[in-house]
């Protein structure tokens, strides 16, 4: 049961392997692309294009076209798909329902800071802190102290009403 | 678990295997660097499942339980991209090839924004990347996240203007500019090396291993 391919699907590796790993795929991206692997713009786009769909004010108009060429697209719909085949893979692919309606809230407020908080400081942890600290960017380093300080008040938010 | 079977879904495993096989051949159809990307993405999200990685881990469980092990894998996972980063951008400035860097504009919505984000993470179970990665695991929750992270990116994008005129932005550092490469990675190796040693202290005075 413990051969190489068996533990490569069914998994965990350890942490700093998948380190390894996506750091080699982080240059990779950037190799192709021209440009950091990043995640909020791509949805951002997607959030503005349906916005437009709806009749909202936005600032671009994305066409569909123009999403379906974009790279960050196919890097987050890749993230998707790969995650699923990787539960698959390992015959752990079922659906997990909310345990409880307060994460149904807590999900959704917390979606919405994170996304709102990445797209006023243009990035998230990959495009603003992994990949702004690796461009040269002191941006990217601010970025992380503050990450930092949210993290400690969410976790205090955390502890006192959600476990 | 409901399947504690290792092999029970192999088959489907290797029909979706066949689904990504065929959507990355139409899209090399269409443009080959896309079909590329995807791949790509395909193996960050195969990896980000197997290692469990996960960015609210490494910046919350130092806080909360102590752990650093997920934090150190991070800091590993920085360093060595400032290192794969500095020799692409090495290579394409000898090729004389357009690309673009992520150096952005330092302002009062780097903080702002910085905070939020952090606070979002934690209390939505995950970071960006973690909600796509969880939503492919089939959690719902995250399902719920990213319908939250796409209305604050829309609001966030119709809005960002107003803390920039309001409270200004100072010029994007680009670190190379100012100390120059050699010094500019040294130093952000050395922090980082700093960093791994204060995380491996603190982990053994939490939890004494």
């Amino acid at each position: 049961m413990k051969r190489p391919v068996n533990l490569i699907v069914n998994g965990p590796w350890p942490y700093w392997v998948g380190a390894i790993v996506l750091a080699f795929l982080n240059v990779l991206v950037f190799i192709v692309n021209k440009t950091p692997w990043g995640v909020t713009r791509n949805l951002e786009a997607w959030a503005e294009w349906l916005g437009l769909k709806l009749g909202l004010p936005v600032t671009n108009f994305y066409t569909l076209s123009d999403l379906l060429s974009a790279y960050g697209t196919y890097t987050n719909l890749g993230v998707i798909f790969g995650a699923f085949l990787a539960t698959l893979a390992a015959s752990q692919a079922r659906f997990r329902p909310i345990r409880s309606k307060k994460f149904f809230y807590s999900a959704l407020i917390g979606g919405f800071l994170m996304g709102y908080g990445a797209r006023i400081a243009s990035g998230c942890n990959v495009g603003g802190m992994l990949n702004g600290i690796a461009s040269g960017s002191l941006t990217g380093w601010v970025f992380a102290i503050f990450i930092l300080l949210g993290t400690w008040i969410g976790s205090k938010i955390l502890l006192k009403y959600l476990i | 678990m409901i399947h504690n079977n290792l092999s029970s879904q192999r088959k489907h495993s290797l029909g979706f295997v066949v689904f990504l096989g065929l959507l990355l051949i139409l899209i090399a159809q269409l443009d080959f660097s896309l079909s590329i990307t995807l791949g790509l993405g395909l193996a960050i999200g195969f990896t980000l499942q197997k290692s469990r990685f996960c960015f609210v881990s490494a910046f919350r469980d130092p806080i909360l339980t102590g752990m650093t092990e997920l934090s150190r894998a991070v800091i590993i996972l920085l360093a060595l991209s400032i290192i794969g980063f500095a020799l692409v951008e090495w290579w394409f400035r000898a090729q004389q090839i357009f690309f673009k860097p992520y150096v952005f504009p330092l302002g009062v919505h780097t903080l702002v924004g910085g905070s939020l984000f952090g606070i979002g993470m934690v209390i939505a179970g995950g970071c960006v990347t973690g909600v796509l990665m969880r939503i492919g695991e089939g959690f719902a929750m995250q399902m719920v996240a990213f319908i939250g992270l796409l209305l604050g990116a829309f609001t966030g994008k119709q809005t960002q203007y107003i803390w920039k005129n309001f409270f200004g932005e100072w010029n994007s550092v680009f670190l190379p500019d100012f100390l120059g490469w050699f010094p500019t990675l040294a130093l952000e190796l050395a922090l980082l090396f700093f960093l791994w040693k204060m995380l491996k202290w603190w982990q053994v005075r939490q939890l004494n291993k």
